[in-house]
């Protein structure tokens, strides 16, 4: 009787400790339900797939790494050569000079960032501070300030000649012709349609500019994912580019973003979004891969709408040919020679 | 002179389910309470909307909706699209041609209208009657346009659950609420 009695009252703590055993079972139960059917799910039926875009034919591949280093200081934007085949790479508030192992040879500092350089074959170096170029001389001294063009002036992309400087503004959509002392001399590129001349067409910050061997200015035109060969006078003179993901042409809003010059006048062509570099003839037939997206995963990954000047590639060549890529996620540089019997 | 203490009875089955009644009872009414007043303020003061700086384009807000077809649609922010020639929100990765032949198009309904404005720029506008809410074209003009497609959730269809089925399974935990006077999350700049 007594056995059967202690059966039948449940005291009150006994009571309570079995509910809230049960209730907390049952919440874990529904949150774990929960987690996983929000975060397992089933693959999304209208996934973005652009997985193949990111694998390089090996056929296209015609370069090689020999070579990677860190720019030693950061947010690294534009790359280019000098006279002594030394690198000059504009990162923050620096101009780095480097060796072609990427030894530190000395470096400009500067009152705010460098957006770009150019170096003459007499050693002076013109660096855009993003809306007027400043001149360093061979041992980093300040030899000139040039006035800004204007406003919304946004000099991303420098080439050097004889008795010229161009200095591309992306803000102003044209490339300006200077001469040597600073002086204005002509506009290049604007839209004008007795002249034949479409006009930039920039999304983003990404006008370039390279002084061609053949006498001509290359000039990239993102928007319109081509590339514009110019006089100095401002005459349209070729257009070559193919807007495509495809490996033969550009992709995405504005590509490409940069541009250099190999010694036997081909053209190497910078992208980003999918991250790639490579070569054209001068007519603007594809022709190789120097870098596929494989090489630069971090980079493919962060171009972000949010800020579409972050991601992306510049390139510069030395007199041997070889292929200085710089990746302004990574922070460095990757040298690429062309393989033996490549082509 | 207190009183002897009295050793603990066992409690009656009777009065332990009296007891028990009045106090579920008391907890029903108090929740019955709670849950009104909780429902009333909440359906005059906030509604759900995805914040677009943390929406991951998963594909959920097309399949997840307690509507047939989803209130969330995409919409356009005019002041940032490029106007672009070749739209990766609006063509596949690697179209035939840049034409409107649906081949070419990435949107499964083919709710993206394309218009001709001048060389080369193009004017993209959305047909909500037939957007699913899939973010497919959000996610080609994210990744490599200026990101000026976007989802929101449409008011003039949402229900406003209590408890959103398409929140639930947000892998990006975009899903929030916000005051009904301002009741969408808009991308006005890069």
């Amino acid at each position: 009787m007594g056995e059967l009695l202690s059966h039948r009252f449940v005291s009150r703590r006994g009571f309570m400790k079995r509910s809230m055993g049960a209730a907390a079972a049952a919440g874990l139960a529904a949150w774990s339900a929960r987690a996983a059917g929000a975060k397992s799910g089933t693959p999304n039926p209208f996934a973005y797939d652009v997985d193949r875009l990111k694998k390089t034919d090996p056929k296209w591949l015609h370069y090689r790494q020999i070579g990677q280093f860190k720019v030693p200081r950061e947010e690294a934007r534009r790359l280019t050569i000098g006279p002594a085949g030394r690198l000059y790479v504009s990162a923050g508030n620096y101009v780095c000079v480097l060796d072609a192992q990427g030894g530190r040879v000395t470096e400009i500092a500067l009152s705010a960032s460098a957006r770009c350089a150019a170096v003459a074959r007499d050693g002076t170096v013109y660096v855009s501070l993003r809306d007027h170029v400043e001149l360093f001389d061979d041992k980093g001294q300040r030899r000139g300030t040039w006035e800004s063009p204007g406003r919304r002036t946004w000099i991303t992309g420098l080439a050097v000649g004889e008795s010229d400087v161009f200095a591309a503004d992306s803000g102003n959509r044209v490339v300006l012709r200077y001469d040597r002392s600073g002086k204005l001399a002509g506009r290049i590129g604007e839209k004008n349609k007795d002249r034949n001349v479409p006009g930039f067409i920039l999304p983003s910050p990404f006008l370039d500019v390279e002084l061609h061997q053949d006498g001509l200015l290359r000039v990239n035109n993102p928007g319109r994912h081509q590339v514009e060969a110019y006089t100095p006078e401002g005459d349209l003179e070729l257009v070559w580019g193919k807007a495509t993901m495809s490996i033969e042409g550009f992709c995405g809003c504005c590509n490409p973003i940069a541009l250099a010059l190999l010694p036997d006048g081909r053209i190497v062509t910078c992208e980003k979004g999918l991250p790639r570099v490579k070569v054209y003839s001068v007519k603007g037939e594809f022709e190789s891969v120097v870098a596929g997206v494989e090489t630069f995963a971090e980079n493919a990954k962060v171009c972000d709408p949010s800020d579409c000047t972050t991601g992306g590639l510049d390139a510069a060549v030395d007199a041997a040919g070889r292929v200085y890529v710089l990746d302004l996620v990574a922070n460095d540089i990757r040298v690429m020679t062309r393989k033996a019997g490549a082509g | 002179m207190n009183p002897k203490p009295q050793p603990n009875q066992p409690i009656s089955r009777r009065n332990f389910l009296r007891d028990g009644t009045r106090i579920a009872a008391m907890t029903g009414i108090g929740a019955l309470l709670g849950v009104a007043a909780t429902r009333s303020s909440t359906a005059k003061t906030s509604v759900w909307q995805i914040d677009p700086a943390k929406c991951v384009r998963c594909g959920q807000c097309a399949t997840a909706c307690v509507l047939k077809q989803s209130a969330v649609k995409c919409v356009h922010s005019y002041a940032i699209c490029g106007y672009c020639n070749l739209c990766t929100g609006y063509f596949e990765p690697e179209p035939n041609a840049l034409t409107t032949a649906a081949e070419n198009q990435l949107c499964p309904t083919a709710a993206i209208k394309r218009t001709f404005i001048e060389d080369p720029y193009y004017e993209y506008t959305i047909d909500e009657t037939k957007c699913i809410g899939c973010a497919k074209c959000v996610e080609g003009c994210n990744r490599f346009g200026n990101g000026s497609l976007y989802l929101q959730v449409r008011h003039d269809r949402c229900v406003n659950c209590n408890e959103c089925s398409i929140a639930r399974v947000c892998a990006g935990d975009a899903f929030r609420r916000v005051p009904v006077d301002e009741p969408y999350l808009l991308k006005l700049t890069h």
